[in-house]
């Protein structure tokens, strides 16, 4: 067992790191909200979705966050009827990836709100270290 | 002063608001898994009340209780403001506002244990 407020440390620090590592999944959605196969016909890119997990360290006792499972959205591909395109199918379809924006940019300001309460917490136990450093200092 | 003990009692008060702050981190680290219930500590009134009973480590091998306080993990349904439909528990307006509280409650506490210091020194010199 640590000291609760390093605990308090490192838990809030694995919130900054799983958000953050879904920030960096949803701008690879967006990225490629358009994207196409590469050969007619081919499937575009999948959105992926991102699972958390709780995980229990047995040094400290905190219960910190982390990134379980990167996964595939099986939603169906948008299909647009767009015959001169390179990746259409014999029939003149092509194949969009099924990444909807909307909710790729709801998903981003629920990350950028609990990366902003993580920060907020590692910044008032900091406060709380120091107020105990200035008790010592005379 | 040795009566009410202060300064034991303030050192105490502050490893429970310490584990109270441990028990938000965890909590906001946890505000998007699935399946996650809010934790909370026992409230300092009942933790004081409560005689510590702790077990003695007959062996070098046993697990010993550091004699602190501990998040409970069964934090009621009604105690938190929002369960969302993943089955978390987790509202950050709560969390923050509780780490409010503690901030507050913290300041106070060494701030107290500062003016006692203080006069602790101040009878020593004289």
């Amino acid at each position: 067992m640590i000291d609760p407020l390093s605990a308090s440390l490192i838990a809030a620090s694995s919130g900054l790191e799983t958000q953050s590592q879904r920030m960096r999944i949803i701008s690879q959605n967006l990225a490629n909200a358009n994207s196409t196969g590469k050969t007619p016909g081919a499937d575009p890119y999948a959105r992926k979705t991102v699972t958390f997990a709780e995980v229990v360290d047995i040094e400290s006792g905190a219960r910190h966050a982390k990134v379980s499972q990167i996964g595939v959205d099986n939603a169906p591909f948008r299909v647009e009827f767009r015959p001169d395109h390179p990746a259409a199918d014999q029939k003149g379809y092509v194949k969009f990836s099924n990444v909807n924006p909307i909710i790729e940019i709801a998903d981003m300001q629920d990350t950028a709100r609990i990366y902003e309460a993580d920060l907020q917490v590692i910044k008032q136990t900091k406060q709380m270290f120091s107020m105990l450093a200035e008790l010592i200092r005379k | 002063m040795s009566e009410i003990y202060l300064l034991s009692l303030a050192a105490q008060q502050r490893d429970w608001l310490s584990t109270r702050q441990a028990a938000i981190a965890m909590n906001v680290a946890n505000a998007a898994t699935p399946g996650y219930r809010s934790a909370d500590v026992p409230s300092f009134d009942a933790v004081m009340k409560e005689a510590p009973i702790s077990l003695a480590a007959t062996d070098a091998n046993h697990i010993s209780s550091r004699g602190g306080f501990s998040p409970d993990k069964s934090t009621s349904k009604q105690a938190s403001w929002e369960i969302s439909h993943s089955g978390n528990s987790v509202s950050l307006e709560q969390e923050m506002l509780k780490a409010g509280q503690v901030s507050r409650a913290f300041s106070m506490n060494v701030n107290v244990t500062r003016a006692f210091h203080d006069m602790l020194l101040s009878g020593l010199r004289g």
